[in-house]
């Protein structure tokens, strides 16, 4: 049984030591203003499993106002290297969330880079650290 | 399924990925990438397939995403580069201060360049959020893909397999004892390779380029003429990775990109995630990441 538990984890961490090659992509600097935060408490109703850079959709009533942000993260290869997949990143459906992010520096509206996602029992994903 | 996650991992903490290849079991492991893998790898017997080196594996190389040093708490959280509390951050700049461009590349790990070119590739760098394919999601070019992610061979030909964050790539590399290239193809992002060995190493020489990609970052470019030179040679269950860039159109001397060691693994390839960009727009200076290779 113990053999059995352990083989179970190595295979699961083995599975986590992905090794897609990543190229050069652009700064989250370039993009996002770090010297500036905004909390979101909503609903995460998509997330798109794509590289460079997933992208989640989070709904956000705002002054009565339903508000859907983009919000780009890290490459799919880092989110699986740290056991993440689409599914636990969208959390339980209907599930209120709240996401700490970085707004964009271009001035463009609801579009932010996730530093961390708190989920309603409070866990939290942190993927990046600003 | 690389990423196949289960639920059923118990531990607290995961300080660090580990591969677990075939060969050495379940019972041991080793962080990845680390000393004590690579030199217990290395010292088991070299195999060979038809009196050649023997290349069929999996093979891991961190990835250029070593830095990902992931840690999961036991209430279910998870870090992407580890859950202690950050550094102290220093002061922000201003809200709309301009980031500089990486106007002057690095000379580390860096191609020399004749002088009548330096400008060109300082301004292809200072731009290179409009000049890098690579950010457009197109083929990265050698030798800035980087080693294989898994190896096919027979006693013809050895294939090398990519999951890179821009895509699924494949080579087919001859190795029949040719000499001469294929005369009916087009140039490409990867090129024409022919492949011969030298004892345990394989040498894989590749030409007919076409000029949409780089050596590596900060404006690396390359003519047609470009011929990379890459030797794999097999040590146990590694394999070290060199690549030589040869371009004496623009470059001074050849130039001898990033070595890798690579190690043999049970993961598998999976096709990548598709590329989509969707910032390049948003981008209001031209930073970029620097990820020589």
């Amino acid at each position: 049984m113990r053999h059995r538990l352990l083989g179970a984890a190595l295979a699961v961490v083995a599975a986590l030591a992905t090794a897609s090659v990543l190229s050069a992509h652009h700064s989250v600097a370039g993009q996002f203003d770090e010297s500036k935060s905004v909390t979101l408490k909503g609903v995460i109703s998509k997330v798109d499993w794509v590289n460079p850079h997933i992208y989640l959709y989070i709904d956000v009533k705002t002054d009565g106002e339903m508000v859907t942000w983009s919000l780009g993260t890290v490459p799919t290869a880092m989110a699986r290297r740290a056991g993440l997949t689409k599914e636990s990143i969208s959390g339980k459906v209907g599930e209120v969330v709240t996401i700490d992010c970085i707004p964009a520096r271009d001035g463009t509206k609801h579009l932010g880079w996730v530093n961390t996602i708190t989920y309603a029992d409070g866990h939290k994903i942190e993927l990046s650290r600003r | 399924m690389r990423h196949t996650i289960r639920r059923t991992l118990t531990a607290a903490v995961i300080v660090s990925a580990l591969a677990a290849p075939a060969s050495l079991g379940a019972q041991q492991a080793a962080p990845r990438g680390t000393a004590d893998l690579l030199t217990k790898l290395s010292a088991k017997p070299t195999p060979h397939l038809n009196g050649k080196p023997d290349f069929n594996g999996t093979w891991d190389h961190l990835g250029g995403i070593e830095f990902v040093r992931p840690e999961k708490l036991a209430d279910g959280s998870i870090c992407l580069r580890g859950c202690a509390p950050a550094a102290p951050r220093p002061a922000a700049p201003a809200a709309a201060a301009p980031r500089p461009a990486q106007a002057n590349p690095p000379q580390a790990m860096f191609p020399k360049y004749k002088a009548e070119f330096l400008a060109k590739v300082k301004d292809l760098s200072a731009r290179q959020v409009e000049t890098d394919n690579v950010l457009k999601c197109l083929a990265p070019g050698l030798p800035r893909l980087g080693p294989p992610g898994k190896i096919v061979q027979n006693s013809k030909e050895v294939v090398f397999l990519y999951d890179d964050v821009n895509g699924a790539f494949f080579r087919i590399i001859p190795v029949d004892g040719r000499t001469t290239y294929r005369k009916d193809m087009p140039a490409s992002f990867l090129g024409d390779s022919i492949g011969h060995f030298e004892g345990d190493t394989l040498v894989v020489e590749t030409t007919n380029f076409n000029e949409d990609t780089w050596l590596t970052d900060n404006g690396a470019f390359h003519t047609a003429g470009l011929k990379v030179v890459e030797r794999l040679r097999r040590v146990g269950d590694t394999i070290e990775y060199t690549a030589t860039s040869h371009d004496p159109a623009v470059l001074v001397e050849p130039w001898a990109s990033k070595p890798y060691t690579m190690w043999i693994t049970s993961q598998e390839l999976e096709e990548p995630a598709r590329c989509e960009d969707r910032d390049l727009e948003h981008i209001v200076d031209g930073s970029h990441h620097d990820n020589p290779r």
